[in-house]
């Protein structure tokens, strides 16, 4: 009795906050670290894919949508069974974006009464039964709604790019002080290998996915964790979930409504009208009732029941409009102009092409991230709406390394198939066409032949030809012209990266074309 | 805690500032942007301090250019560093060949053997120097067989003789143009010779390059130099000898290439600015692997058709002679590579193989 006393003074419940706060942000530190070493040379792909496969949203649309099951999609099974027992746990305990949303409380009061309307909530529910409809018809595009990959996509393109820059910003400006150079190369050397990439990276619009993610962090203006509330489809699949979860939240009877829960309840589901109750469907299990609670009041006790049903939980109603919505947007995309025809510029990664690379791509961005010259970029216009931030490669950006399967291997869903780099190397993903009427060789008659020079192929799929010819100013002079020869160029577009011209290279990758 | 208040916030903020901006005051106080750090290169040849010594003709005209005698102090060098570091041939030793040109089937060996042929080590390296060794590992794709990239086991035992010879360290590095430097190293396998070795590969850092004058350059007259290049004491240049369309053959003076940050600049009028390269970084020693030689599809390679195995290695201090040599292993003469005719023209080394002590040895069985 003595003991148990003891225990209970030890064990506060305010500790359960405690708890849950070193919990998250040790999950965010994993996300994160799991993120970094998802590099080139990092660790390997089935530990960086965890992040990915945790997610029961994208693993189930993915499933639908290729109808392939994944063996590490099992992991999925991870998160479902977490929510089966504990409800949202996964939202208020792990989620590394819930996480981001918790930090910055830009909201301090939490009241509910100040937020949007509760029939708001029923918006994550619609996304998500349209996102899994749309699953059904092969169909993945909503899946840029998904938390993780929002999250990662934030991360792969402008958070890290960003800090890259500033550090090499730093380390250009203090490598100038001759004292501080020993200091600042050994830094480098520590850091880069590990943690930067090892060329500076770009991607195009950075801005838009810092922007995007910022827009979603000021939502927590209009209230905390908006985001999670309202918007969320993964959100919704816990939460629909949470219903027959094991363990709830209840008030007990000696409850003196002093509505302290229910203005520290983050989710704002704390209802003063219900007698303090709550929909575990909302509930992320955050305990912050738990510890605020002057007399223990609130309660986690076991059920083995459905729980109430609230009016913005999706009916009939909603499925079927849900279900509507994505068979039109599936017969429209279907029907718009990106279908038809490939843009002359989507070169996708390599092994993607052939492989219903729309219906796999659950568009997390691993690969851009993985991919060691940032070649891979986030497609905007050029696959369609319905591919948006799925990747393709830009060579002027970057190009496809000969000696790289790093894409293919990170790739949680394999859309960008795990080949070996005897069966990657034979890929071919696009073709390089000269532009003669740019290309220094064929329009000044001077001797350039770095597309020549940085042709991985063994037997170069750019050739020289040497010719006479007569130049501006009326000499006849030799010079080295290149072609490419069509059945020997894989498309890598390392040619295109180093052209030497500026602005557009005077040779271009384009689509492969099976006439030739 | 105490709140941090916004003042507070300014005041670091602004303290921060101003520290940042002293450093670059600081820095813009090393006095224009094209001055060379203090790059001490000691002469690389101090084991015959005799200036009675006669000279070998040909390097008169690089004496007369201002170089110190061999026996000078290099602290007591004018600031434009390239009369520093001076040809090897300025410092001449009647005993000594020009060149080793070394046969045989172990790579280690013939390491070992032409330079013990050519002097010893020592004759380069001093205790206590900071040693640059530069292969060509130009790309990440394949391994040595393909000879796209410097033979692993010449690099080192490089490393080793120069730790043995008492080098403070030794460092190993290029910069590839396809794939990261990271897999370049570790496919090449030279990363596992040089750390087997006790050397170290330094990943090339792009805040490192310093615009550096060209004094004698005719051509190229400012370019950006990796700095510990710059700075170490002694470079040694170890390119594998291998086709190139538009240099026709990479060797020595080409490979110096790596080491620079703007490539496409020296592109047009390839040989002359290949000579006014290598008239600024001169390179202690040059190492030409020719164990394997690549004679088509270069610098990529990737077939091992265009492979031929020669298992010879040219080493000399003087570069344009070593490059001269290497030619004539593709049935060239040093004349038909535009970078060693500029070369030769500025004084930089001889070409004229007739004319050069050449130990030819063999090694093994």
């Amino acid at each position: 009795m003595a003991d148990r006393a003891r225990r209970k003074k030890w064990w506060r419940p305010r500790r359960w906050t405690t708890l849950r706060r070193l919990v998250q942000y040790l999950a965010l530190l994993a996300f994160v670290v799991l993120f970094v070493w998802s590099r080139r040379g990092g660790w390997p792909a089935s530990l960086v894919n965890i992040p990915m496969r945790l997610d029961p949203l994208t693993m189930l649309a993915h499933l639908l949508a290729s109808r392939t099951f994944l063996a590490g999609s099992a992991l999925a099974l991870i998160t479902l069974g977490l929510t089966l027992t504990l409800g949202r746990a996964w939202c208020g305990w792990l989620c590394p974006l819930g996480t981001t949303l918790d930090l910055l409380p830009l909201r301090r009061r939490r009241y509910k009464a100040a937020g949007p309307s509760d029939s708001w909530r029923s918006v994550k529910y619609v996304l998500l039964l349209t996102t899994l409809a749309a699953a059904l018809f092969a169909n993945l595009t909503l899946l840029i709604f998904d938390p993780l990959t929002i999250f990662f996509r934030t991360l792969s393109l402008s958070l890290w790019p960003a800090v890259d820059q500033i550090v090499t910003g730093a380390e250009f400006v203090l490598y100038g002080v001759p004292v501080l150079r020993p200091a600042i190369s050994t830094f480098d050397g520590l850091v880069r290998p590990r943690l930067l990439p090892p060329e500076p990276v770009f991607y195009r619009y950075t801005s838009l996915y810092a922007g995007l993610f910022l827009g979603l962090v000021l939502l927590n203006l209009v209230a905390h964790r908006f985001w999670c509330r309202y918007l969320c489809p993964l959100g919704g699949l816990l939460g629909l979930l949470s219903k027959v979860a094991i363990v709830r939240r209840e008030v007990a009877a000696d409850c003196t409504q002093c509505d302290v829960c229910a203005r520290v309840c983050p989710t704002g589901t704390v209802q003063p009208e219900a007698g303090y109750a709550s929909d575990p469907a909302e509930c992320t299990m955050c305990m912050e009732c738990v510890a605020a609670c002057p007399r223990g009041s609130a309660e986690f006790p076991i059920h083995l029941s459905l729980a109430e049903r609230q009016p913005y939980h999706p009916g009939r109603r909603q499925a079927l409009a849900s279900l509507g919505g994505a068979l039109a947007g599936v017969g429209l995309l279907g029907s718009g102009l990106a279908a038809r025809r490939d843009h002359p510029y989507l070169i996708r990664p390599p092994g993607a092409r052939e492989n219903n690379f729309l219906s796999k791509c659950i568009r997390c961005g691993e690969c851009m991230r993985a991919c060691p010259t940032s070649a891979l970029q986030p497609a905007l216009a050029e696959a369609g709406v319905e591919g948006l931030w799925t990747p393709l490669l830009v060579p002027r950006l970057g190009y496809c390394d000969y000696s790289c399967t790093a894409c293919g291997q990170v790739c949680p869903v394999q859309a960008i198939p795990p080949l070996s780099l005897e069966e990657k190397r034979e890929q071919v993903i696009g073709l390089a066409y000269i532009d003669q009427n740019r290309c220094i060789p064929w329009t000044d008659n001077q001797d350039c032949i770095v597309c020549e020079e940085m042709c991985p192929v063994p037997d170069k799929a750019v050739k020289l030809e040497l010719v006479e010819v007569l130049n501006a100013n009326g000499q006849w002079v030799s010079v080295q012209r290149p072609h490419v020869i069509r059945e020997r160029c894989i498309g890598c577009g390392i040619c295109e990266y180093k052209c030497p011209l500026n602005g557009q290279a005077a040779i271009r990758v384009y689509v492969p074309n099976d006439v030739i | 805690m105490t709140h941090f208040t916004r003042r507070d916030f300014l005041r670091k903020l602004t303290a921060g500032g101003a520290t940042l901006a002293s450093y670059w005051l600081l820095s813009a106080c090393r006095g224009g942007q094209t001055v060379v750090p203090a790059a001490p290169l000691s002469p690389t040849s101090t084991q015959s301090p005799s200036p009675t010594d006669i000279p070998p003709s040909p390097t008169a005209a690089a004496d007369q250019a201002g170089l110190p005698t061999p026996g000078s102090q290099p602290e007591s060098a004018p600031t434009t560093t390239t009369a520093e570091t001076g040809p090897p041939t300025a410092a001449p030793s009647m005993q000594h060949p020009d060149m080793v040109v070394a046969r045989g089937d172990q790579p280690e060996e013939l390491v070992r053997q032409a330079l013990s042929a050519i002097g010893g080590i020592e004759r380069f390296v001093q205790p206590g120097h900071d040693v640059i060794v530069k292969p060509n590992i130009c790309v990440a794709y394949h391994t040595y067989e393909y000879a796209a990239t410097t033979n692993p086991w010449v690099v080192g035992s490089l490393v080793k003789l120069c730790l043995e010879a008492g080098a403070r360290r030794v460092r190993v590095l290029d910069y590839p143009f396809g794939g990261t430097a990271e897999e370049a190293y570790a496919r090449s396998g030279i990363q596992e010779q040089v750390q087997a070795a006790g050397g170290s590969m330094e990943i090339m850092a792009r805040f490192k390059y310093v615009n550096t004058d060209i004094p004698q350059g005719l051509d190229l007259r400012q370019v950006d130099i990796y700095e510990d290049v710059l700075s170490a004491d002694v470079l040694i240049d170890v390119p594998i000898a291998k086709h190139h369309s538009l240099a026709r053959l990479t060797l020595g003076m080409k490979n110096l290439m790596g080491i620079i940050n703007n490539r496409p600049a020296i592109h047009r009028n390839l040989g002359q600015r290949l000579a006014d390269l290598s008239s600024r970084i001169q390179p202690t020693l040059t190492v030409v692997d020719a164990v394997r030689i690549l004679m088509d599809h270069g610098p990529t390679g990737g077939n091992l058709d265009d492979v031929k195995q020669l298992n010879t290695l040219i080493v000399s201090p003087d570069i344009v002679a070593a490059d001269s040599y290497a030619a004539t292993l593709f049935g060239m003469q040093p004349s038909d590579l535009s970078y060693i005719q500029a070369g030769t023209a500025m004084g930089l080394g001889r070409s004229d193989l007739a004319s050069l002590k050449i130990e030819e040895i063999t090694v093994g069985g």
